[in-house]
């Protein structure tokens, strides 16, 4: 596996199983996504044939500030039901209601399944119109005259999504930059890290000169000054990955794939540098075993224990 | 922490395993066991042996260090390119691909595919950061503490996770059955009868710990029914007796009975139990077989093995006895009264109730034997009571989820800081989650 | 092989032969006890002058001898963190699996990443000059194989960089 998938696969395989005409049964799973989200996939009321799927989700509150229940309203409409207690957000799937093409029923489970990845769009698409909006006003202007708020570009939008990490998104008239802030508790981990993102930095340079500008920098980026909450010790501990996407990546046709790859980054990264060891252990086992090898070389051959007699009759010898 | 994330179980099997949420009733995932790695180029596929491509000395850097043309980085990620359960089997049956499976009689056997194998499952099935998540993992009664120790050394060091605990399967599998109406006191002391695909076991555990030296196993199990089911359809020529027919009969139709002689005789007077199952065959064909006495006879072997095998024909209650008498005697009282059934092949209809009335006759006969011996002398009787509950079939990993989600699990685990303090041997230990003397 | 590693090796191969020179002791402090006395360090006299033999100061053997016991600790090639890290992991790797390897030391001596205990009991047991062989393969391979690893995990990196940046193309 290279890329993580942007759907929870369990949703999406109890939801498929179900609509496909399988027997009814009551479901009542709590279920884990990255980043601290949770899901609830229920049948309420006891009723089997309705399936509440539920998310709670850290950063809700900083998501319904860029527009989210817009996002997630338009995205499941006639589905949103009130959130279930304890949860951010929920929708209730009548299977008795369903479309009646396979095509549409896909679509739906499909819809579902990326209920994470659809409340953490919000932000991304709301600095999408923001770009659209200063691209206007700036090609009013030449880039000296610009008045102070369009050469500036939008605020900074912070996503708090994990307990020390943050996902920031400004908008500018010629760019959208993310950064993520990075942490890393491990000497290990840290180290591996820095040498990937060497390459995610490289990497554009080298062989794909359309992708992304990635910067990283272990103080604050200039775009983050002034922002509370912004941990500006320094320390080395924590990262700022830039991604700077460019207007070709920013064209609407593009917006749903680059949002939803960007949103995978910090859980990609982490995957590899916990694969990469994988293979590491692979390597050491392998060596290990070579060495075991050479060592038992040092043992003299021992010779044929067991000696026959006359009759017969095995006997061993020594040891 | 206000926001507690729920603990990740996994009870990985020799055949299945079972991943999912502490918490939930049922594991989120269950899939076989296995991994399909590319195989050599020249390899002949699904073998199934032999060293994993990247295991091998690492040659790809003899062929030139300097990148040779950018998209040559193909080279030393071959350990990337491999699936995992139902995934695995539909690659194996395609070209390049091997299949294997990490564990070997509980055990596991290839850790760098396990290894992997743990990876894809926590990165693309449950999807978490294992930062995040304590986990809650099983392993078999017997398990050499160098197999935990490399189980932490794997989930501390590649993982990080953020706290681990091991359980021993049978003991889990006690704590699955607290959810019965029949137990009353949550006692870590009892006999579980295991019965998977391949082997059967028979586990005193007494207070939490295994009685390793008790331990018995029986070669009869689910396969053992299910050849057994299918030798019965071929000898009466049914127009379909395949593995799989076989299988779902055996799950759909067959129950214990009571006594067989009679249950012939109640199968002769009443043709109704006879039934048909109707087998969809490929090509759209559809082939109606009868179902007759295997219904009762299948389940039988347990019972009375002689009917299926030449070689082991110790019936399941003698064995269940014979451990729970082999057992130290301060503990036998409470090995009879808590025997626990888990595992696929104990869901038969009144299998429970049966084991419980013949290891019954066998304790009685023996406690009427001791009072003529001892000339007069009256036995108070002991209770013999065979647990059947609703969470059988996924026991081990049921009582992971049960105990998962207590509150005080979490000050169980182990975690990275305290293996990094004291290294792998730390994992040798647990304190026992659940019995006596937790808090 | 580079131009100072093999007089290195042949270094370290000559007083390691020289050094492995043992013989059965019992403690002279200590009633029926029969201990390394290299590690023991009860009887002052029959401890010999260590020796190390270094390549640069990043690149050094520490061989100590003593009556019936030798010990030898390699501190192994380290140019940046990644090569510590690596080196740290790997040593770790081993040591977790020193009941195999009979001869390793569960804990390297201070300054030094990986130690070996070799007793006169071992001498005895196993042919001293494949030991001797066995410690040198070591310090061959072990620079190798950390090497490997670094170049491994650049080109992973590199890999993972790309591929998740392509989709953006």
């Amino acid at each position: 596996m290279l890329l993580l998938d942007y759907q929870n696969v369990l949703i999406q395989s109890v939801l498929t199983e179900r609509f496909s005409g399988a027997p009814p049964v009551v479901i009542d799973q709590t279920v884990s996504d990255f980043d601290g989200v949770k899901f609830h996939i229920s049948t309420p009321e006891g009723t089997k044939t309705k399936i509440q799927v539920s998310l709670q989700i850290r950063c809700y509150g900083d998501l319904v500030r860029y527009g989210a229940e817009e996002v997630l309203n338009r995205e499941y409409g006639q589905y949103v039901v009130p959130p279930e207690p304890g949860y951010d957000f929920s929708v209730l799937v009548d299977l008795e209601n369903l479309p009646e093409e396979k095509e549409a029923r896909d679509e739906l489970i499909k819809k579902i399944s990326l209920l994470k990845r659809n409340a953490m769009a919000a932000p991304f698409e709301q600095a999408y119109q923001e770009y659209y909006q200063l691209k206007q006003e700036a090609a009013k202007f030449t880039s000296e005259e610009a008045p102070q708020g369009v050469r500036e570009g939008g605020e900074v939008k912070a996503i708090h999504y994990r307990e020390e990490e943050a996902i920031y998104v400004k908008a500018s008239h010629d760019r959208v930059t993310v950064i993520f802030s990075t942490v890393f508790r491990e000497e290990t981990d840290r180290v591996f890290g820095k040498v990937f993102i060497q390459e995610f930095v490289d990497a554009r340079r080298r062989a794909i000169q359309n992708a992304p500008q990635v910067l990283f920098r272990n103080e604050p980026p200039l775009e983050l000054q002034g922002i509370k909450g912004v941990n500006n010790s320094g320390s080395g501990e924590i990262g700022y990955v830039t991604f700077v996407l460019f207007p070709r990546h920013l064209t609407p046709q593009r917006m749903p794939d680059v949002i939803s790859h960007i949103q995978t980054f910090r859980d990609y990264f982490h995957y590899h540098i916990k694969a990469s060891k994988a293979y590491i252990h692979t390597r050491m086992r392998r060596r290990t075993a070579d060495f075991l090898q050479v060592l038992r070389r040092a043992r003299p051959e021992n010779e044929e224990k067991e000696r026959k007699t006359a009759s017969g009759r095995t006997f061993k010898v020594g040891s | 922490m206000a926001n507690q994330t729920p603990a990740v179980v996994m009870d990985n099997g020799t055949g299945f395993s079972k991943l999912g949420f502490a918490g939930n009733d049922s594991p989120s995932f269950v899939f076989p066991t296995a991994i399909a790695t590319k195989g050599p180029a020249a390899g002949s596929g699904g073998s199934g042996s032999g060293r994993p491509a990247v295991a091998n000395k690492p040659s790809f850097l003899t062929g030139g260090a300097g990148p040779t043309g950018h998209l040559s980085m193909k080279r030393g990620t071959e350990d990337l390119d491999f699936f995992i359960g139902d995934e695995a089997i539909a690659a194996s049956s395609g070209p390049g691909y091997g299949l294997h499976y990490p564990i070997r009689h509980g055990q596991i056997e290839n850790w760098d595919h396990m290894e992997r194998f743990w990876s894809n499952s926590i990165f693309k099935y449950l999807r978490v950061e294992p930062e995040d998540h304590h986990f809650l993992l099983t392993e078999p009664p017997l398990n050499p503490p160098e197999n935990r120790e490399n189980t932490a050394e794997i989930f501390f060091e590649s993982f990080n996770c953020a706290g681990l605990y091991i359980a021993v399967q049978a003991v889990l599998a006690l704590a699955a059955s607290w959810t019965s109406s029949k137990v009353t006191d949550r006692s870590l002391t009892g006999t579980v009868i295991d019965s998977g695909d391949g082997v059967t076991h028979v586990i005193p555990v007494a207070e939490g710990y295994v009685i390793g030296s008790s331990i018995k196993s029986i070669p009869i199990a689910g396969r053992d029914i299910t050849y057994f089911v299918q030798s019965l359809l071929r000898d009466r020529g049914e127009p379909d007796s395949s593995l799989k027919t076989a299988q779902e009969i055996k799950e759909e139709y067959c129950y214990v009975c009571p006594d067989i002689v009679k249950e012939f005789a109640r199968f002769d007077n009443d043709r109704s139990r006879f039934q048909k199952h109707v087998v969809a065959q490929p090509g759209g064909r559809q082939v109606s077989v009868d179902v007759g006495y295997e219904r009762f006879l299948a389940p039988e072997i347990f019972f009375n093995p002689e009917i299926y095998s030449s070689d082991f024909l110790t019936p399941l209650p003698v064995v269940v006895d014979g451990v729970i008498q082999s057992s130290p005697i301060d503990v036998r009282r409470g090995l009879y009264k808590n025997i626990v059934l888990s595992g696929g092949s104990t869901l038969y209809k009144d299998f429970g109730r049966r084991l419980q009335r013949d290891i019954k006759h066998l304790v009685d006969a023996r406690i009427r034997a001791s009072e003529v011996r001892s000339g007069g002398a009256k036995s108070g009787g002991l209770e013999v009571q065979v647990i059947t509950h609703k969470r059988q079939r996924h026991g081990p990993w049921f009582g992971g989820s049960l105990l998962g989600q207590t509150p005080e699990f979490r000050s169980y685990c182990h975690t990275k800081a305290e293996y990094q303090e004291y290294g792998p041997g730390i994992v040798r230990r647990f304190a026992l989650l659940g019995g006596p003397g937790g808090s | 092989m580079s131009q100072s590693l093999r007089p290195y090796l042949q270094a370290v191969r000559s007083s390691l032969t020289a050094a492995l020179c043992l013989s059965n002791f019992a403690s002279q402090t200590a009633e029926r006890h029969n201990v390394p006395e290299v590690e023991a360090r009860t009887s002052p006299e029959v401890l010999l002058t260590p020796l190390t033999v270094a390549r640069n100061e990043n690149e050094r053997v520490l061989i100590e001898p003593s009556i019936n016991s030798i010990r030898i600790s390699i501190k192994i090639k380290q140019a940046d963190e990644i090569e510590h890290i690596l080196v740290h992991k790997f040593t770790r790797f081993l040591t977790q699996r020193a009941e195999s390897f009979f001869i390793l030391r569960r804990k390297p001596i201070k300054g030094y990443d990986i130690s070996f205990l070799i007793t006169n009991f071992h001498t005895e047991e196993m042919l001293k000059h494949k030991l001797v062989d066995f410690i040198i393969q070591f310090m061959e391979e072990v620079d190798k194989e950390i090497s490997e690893m670094k170049l491994f995990l650049n080109a992973r990196a590199r890999f993972v960089a790309e591929s998740f940046l392509t989709p953006f193309d």
